[in-house]
């Protein structure tokens, strides 16, 4: 078996999770089972929510064309059956991302689709859709001495005093050919995620390991005339808006019907820390100054 | 009477009227007495490559998935959308009519009622290409020569959408015109400048979207090229990709003979004369000569 922590969870894991960084396991019963085992090829009982997926109570199929078929049970349980030809190399990459997302949405977590860093014990979280540049954001905050806390998977929790903390995802950053050689990290460059796709896994950069307190959430957006470059407050009600549409894959959220949680969530965690607009051009030249401009606004919230 | 529910591909490659002719059917269902917001359509029913909806409704990281695996589930998603959908859903899309690796369309079995194909005479296509993509004018013509064309078809990247299979110009315009699949009504953007009036009757009409002869003209009127460029000169567009040109240009019929040279006109007429033919786009004197 093989042990990690994932977005404080304790998972032990049949299958090697390519990219998830190895935690010691220790006495206690793991949170998260994944095993290799048959899965059906529909619920019986269960409703389509999309075209390659399926949800009954609390079980979710989850069918990836030449992968496998992925159960995901209860908020505990990850079982995978591959498909002929596949490899248990191609199945975890399914595993902890799209999987992990729909059981901490099981658990009734609050999962942002965004990346997170952090300083001092304080995070901020980078949201926005696929391909809008959040892990490559986030790589460019950490070479300016940011750790790195999470990508694509951000499960926020309340911790002491009903803080918001952002639990560290224990994976690997996975960054395009292009982003690595634009920010010039090839000396971190890993193995590529799968044959064919130039997206590699990076080094670990320095990990926050105990859970940072969110004090920001920027979400992205393109500068474009008619849209201003700027950094721009949301209100109560357009960050609760935001915080909803920012949710990891909100398909599946309302299919488990985590969303009344995640919105009572939301406002918990918008009484402490406060959200923002990034409206920023595209392109690798502006980087530098784009991560000094957030260095200096996050900086400048304070505590 | 009302718009008859379901998928309506607005087909076509790239730089051939597709975002104007939306911008008249944005327009046209809303109806008011001021031309709509270029940034704000209504009827923008998106684009099929949009790798953001491909995601939200397969939950997949797209960016992990080789771009076959990509198309079987896409031919999915429209499917279900199909089968969801009660309202008139008219889609953008600039893929070229193809065939999954499991020999299924693309673009769904059953997924859409009807298409409107909007084709543009290749050699202003060119110029507009080339200035859309801040390329040069050779690398637009290399993109519409070559069979294996594609747009966003790097593994380097996450460009904001999938990969489309072009085939070249004639490639897309054939597989278009020629698959059986989706009823498909043929819209020349020359014949869309010429008589706007008359072309969008008749595309409306195709696709079943009732729409009176005055509702037409304000929605033409609203989508006058001297407006959008008035929109666009004012406030931008948020669909435009070039840093310096402007996305509403000259929306001109023959710029070509002015902007390509002679050797861009034979490599454009070579590659494409018997579609262009069927399409009625004249060959120049030149190439009529070399060819004979």
């Amino acid at each position: 078996m093989h042990s990690y922590r994932i977005s404080g969870l304790a998972v032990a894991s049949q299958l090697e999770l390519l990219g998830a960084i190895d935690a010691p396991a220790n006495d206690d019963a793991p949170d998260i089972t994944v095993r290799l085992q048959s899965a059906p090829r529909t619920l019986a009982g269960g409703v389509a929510g999309g075209p390659n997926w399926e949800i009954e109570g609390e079980r979710v199929l989850l069918r990836v064309p030449r992968v496998g078929r992925f159960l995901i049970e209860g908020g505990r349980h990850i079982g995978v059956e591959l498909e002929p030809g596949a490899t248990a190399r191609d199945a975890s990459l399914f595993v902890l991302g799209v999987s992990f997302g729909i059981l901490l949405h099981q658990r009734g977590a609050m999962v942002l689709h965004g990346a997170a860093v952090a300083r001092d014990g304080r995070a901020l979280a980078i949201c926005g859709a696929s391909g809008d540049g959040k892990s490559t954001l986030a790589t460019a905050l950490c070479r300016a001495g940011f750790e790195f806390v999470a990508d694509d998977i951000c499960a926020v929790g309340l911790g002491d005093e009903g803080r918001p903390v952002v639990w560290p995802d224990g994976r690997q950053l996975k960054l395009w050919r292009e982003a690595i050689e634009r920010l010039g990290m090839a000396p971190d460059q890993g193995a590529a995620v799968r044959d064919g796709i130039e997206k590699y896994f990076i080094g670990p950069p320095a990990t926050a390991m105990t859970p940072p307190r969110l004090t920001a959430i920027y979400v992205l957006g393109e500068a474009r005339a008619p849209r201003p470059e700027g950094i721009e407050p949301l209100n109560l009600p357009d960050a609760m808006r935001a915080l909803d549409l920012q949710a990891y894959r909100p398909a599946i959220r309302a299919r488990i019907g985590s969303k009344p949680r995640n919105l009572a969530q939301s406002a918990a965690v918008l009484s402490h820390a406060r959200t923002f607009r990034f409206e920023r051009p595209r392109g690798f030249e502006h980087m530098d100054r784009l991560v000094a401009a957030l260095a200096a606004h996050w900086d400048a919230l304070g505590r | 009477m009302s718009e008859t529910p379901g998928i309506v591909w607005l087909a076509s490659f790239p730089k051939s009227g597709n975002t104007w002719f939306r911008i008249f059917l944005a327009n046209l269902a809303a109806g008011r007495d001021e031309p709509a917001d270029i940034n704000d359509l209504d009827e923008r029913g998106g684009i099929a490559s949009s790798r953001h909806e491909f995601e939200a409704a397969t939950l997949l990281d797209s960016g992990l998935l080789p771009h076959a695996d990509v198309d079987r589930l896409r031919r999915q998603v429209y499917e279900r959308i199909a089968a969801e959908t009660k309202a008139p859903r008219w889609i953008k899309v600039h893929d070229a009519y193809t065939l999954t690796e499991d020999g299924e369309p693309l673009l769904g079995r059953g997924a859409a009622r009807a298409a409107i194909y909007l084709a543009r005479d290749p050699r202003d296509v060119a110029v507009s290409l080339a200035h859309h993509n801040t390329t040069t004018i050779d690398a637009a013509i290399e993109l519409m020569n070559r069979p294996d064309s594609a747009l966003c078809r790097g593994r380097h990247g996450q460009p904001p959408q999938l990969r489309q299979q072009l085939l070249g110009w004639s490639g897309h315009v054939a597989s278009w015109l020629e698959q059986t699949e989706v009823p498909v009504h043929l819209m020349r953007y020359e014949d869309m400048r010429a008589d706007p009036a008359r072309a969008f009757a008749a595309a409306l009409g195709f696709a079943q979207r009732p729409a009176s002869g005055e509702d037409i003209a304000r929605a033409i009127r609203h989508a006058d090229f001297a407006e959008l460029q008035r929109q666009e000169r004012e406030r931008g567009f948020t669909e435009r990709t070039s840093r310096t040109a402007p996305f509403f240009r000259a929306g001109e019929v023959g710029g070509w003979r002015r902007e390509l040279n002679a050797e861009q006109v034979t490599a454009l007429e070579r590659a494409h004369a018997p579609m262009m033919a069927r399409l009625g786009y004249e060959l120049s004197q030149g190439a009529a000569e070399a060819a004979a």
